[in-house]
């Protein structure tokens, strides 16, 4: 009876460790599958990004915009 | 002044006599008319005596030999005195924690008042009819609180890092090796020593401290050890709150110099699909693998999903903020409840708290050596400092992870990529905690 509790107690870890790997594992796999998934068969349009590079584009614009106004303040 | 209170002294002492005298007289005439039986007139030095006696001085000093604790069982006298004195001492020292030191204030403020007020004698706040009681009854007895609070950080939760790097969810699940590892030495040491007497119920709610989760620390100790929660709520909330202290040192000895500069390859975008689908997916596998711990996924699901779904604003909002809040008032207020001298002033409080923080050092360091076994096989390298954000202490313990990466590479940083076993340790820890009511249905 007495040594039984350290046995439980190493019985519980074996499978509660298992069971936390195992649990794991098959997200990380069903994570995997899934992506694969919607990257193939529904993938996101890609306004997002062309959005940016306007954004980028604006962004140069405005700066050069500055530079230039900066240059004539100082000039003036 | 001191004049002016001397007279309003003197006056009070004499109306109090003339309207004794008065009183006396009256009862005379009208006893028989009224025949009130529920009051009886006293002398006034009855009352004053009567007075005397309630005050919390006396009841520190005297303490009532009748009065039971709030599970109705007797006390020793000296939880009843210097004990009381000391937890309320000892919530002073909570308070400093909290606002001085930034202990996890949100939580520990509330405990440490609730502690307070537990210990106040006579008033007996935190039995079955005073409000303490009456709000640990209300959502901690049955679990409630850490539910809800679970709903609001699922929908505080960004699963974006996870996806996009999936395997560093096995940072998460070794990090909970500090549960179980920890299950089995206080099994071990009720067993083969006298330091302390643990059952088995007793050492799995103890141990779940390492996975560094504090609704789930309270979920487990209320089904399994409820004599046991204000300890291991204490103890689970301060090393959360400790992690930036805890957990460094015990990463730098593990890792070499080298390997705390690894860079990590940039993150993936994740499209919104991937992060609506997630949640509903991984309740499905909580569903089919593991029920037990699917009230602790569930809501944490739940939260998440209506957060990605991006239709209900409102909802997840509210979660977020005002629901967590009130309910950490609340869970709060309740596990302070448990903070009463004749609970919390015993050896075992002790041995919860030193077994605690060796379940939380184990979890932090079995994350990290997982991250250099993960190193030995092919494929994108990880960075050990990671590992230790296995534990659920989210975000807290990912913060660590960059802050120490950043003192060796200042442009390491690992943050995101520290989120993503952060998050999978909440779900690991779930999961283990599923696992421990599953042992003892």
């Amino acid at each position: 009876m007495d040594a039984n509790l350290v046995v439980e107690g190493l019985k519980f870890m074996l499978l509660g460790m298992g069971t936390v790997f195992l649990f794991l594992i098959v997200m990380i796999v069903s994570m995997n599958i899934m992506s694969t998934i919607i990257h193939k068969f529904f993938p996101e349009p890609k306004s997002a990004i062309s959005s940016t590079g306007n954004q980028a584009k604006d962004n140069k614009k405005i700066i050069a915009a500055i530079t230039a106004a900066i240059t004539h303040h100082r000039q003036g | 002044m001191k004049n002016i209170i001397l007279k309003f002294l003197v006056l009070f002492v004499f109306l109090g006599f003339t309207g004794l005298v008065a009183n006396e007289n009256a009862s005379t005439v009208e006893l028989s008319a009224h025949k009130e039986e529920s009051y009886k007139t006293q002398p006034m030095s009855t009352m004053v005596m009567g007075f005397l006696q309630s005050t919390g001085i006396s009841a520190l000093i005297n303490p009532d030999p009748n009065e039971l604790n709030s599970h109705g069982k007797t006390m020793s006298d000296f939880h009843k005195t210097g004990g009381r004195v000391i937890m309320i001492l000892i919530t002073f020292l909570l308070f400093y924690l909290a606002i001085k030191k930034g202990f996890e204030p949100l939580l520990l403020l509330p405990i440490a008042f609730g502690g307070l007020l537990a210990n106040i004698p006579v008033a007996n706040m935190a039995g079955p009819d005073g409000f303490l009681g009456i709000i640990y009854h209300m959502g901690l007895s049955n679990q409630l609180f850490p539910i809800l609070i679970f709903m609001g950080v699922g929908a505080m939760t960004d699963f974006g890092p996870l996806l996009s790097n999936p395997k560093t969810a096995l940072l998460g699940g070794a990090a909970q090796f500090g549960i179980f590892g920890t299950l089995v030495g206080a099994v071990a040491l009720s067993q083969y020593t006298n330091i302390f007497d643990f059952t088995l119920q007793q050492s799995s709610a103890i141990s779940i401290i390492g996975g560094a989760d504090g609704p789930t620390s309270i979920f487990i100790a209320t089904k399994l050890a409820p004599e046991l929660l204000g300890a291991i709520a204490v103890a689970s909330y301060s090393y959360m709150a400790m992690v930036p202290i805890i957990q460094p040192p015990i990463m730098k000895a593990l890792t070499t110099d080298a390997e705390r500069r690894i860079r990590m390859t940039t993150l993936r975008h994740v499209s919104r699909l991937e992060k609506l689908v997630f949640p509903v997916m991984v309740l499905v596998l909580a569903i089919l693998v593991l029920p037990e711990s699917t009230p602790l996924i569930g809501a944490f699901m739940f939260g998440n999903f209506l957060k990605e779904s991006g239709v209900v604003e409102r909802l997840s909002d509210t979660m977020q903020n005002a629901l967590i809040n009130i309910v950490t008032i609340f869970l709060g207020l309740a596990v302070g409840s448990k903070l009463s001298a004749d609970q919390f002033l015993v050896p075992d409080t002790l041995a919860i708290l030193a077994l605690g923080i060796i379940a939380f050092s184990v979890g932090t360091a079995s994350g990290v050596i997982m991250a250099k076994i993960m190193n030995m096989f092919p494929g994108h390298k990880i960075n050990p400092l990671i590992g230790s954000a296995g534990v659920s202490a989210v975000p807290m313990a990912a913060r660590v992870s960059n802050k120490v990466g950043m003192e060796y590479d200042r442009t390491n940083m690992l943050l995101m990529h520290a989120m993503g076993p952060n998050v999978a340790g909440v779900i690991g820890s779930a999961v283990a905690a599923g696992m421990l009511i599953s042992f003892f249905k």
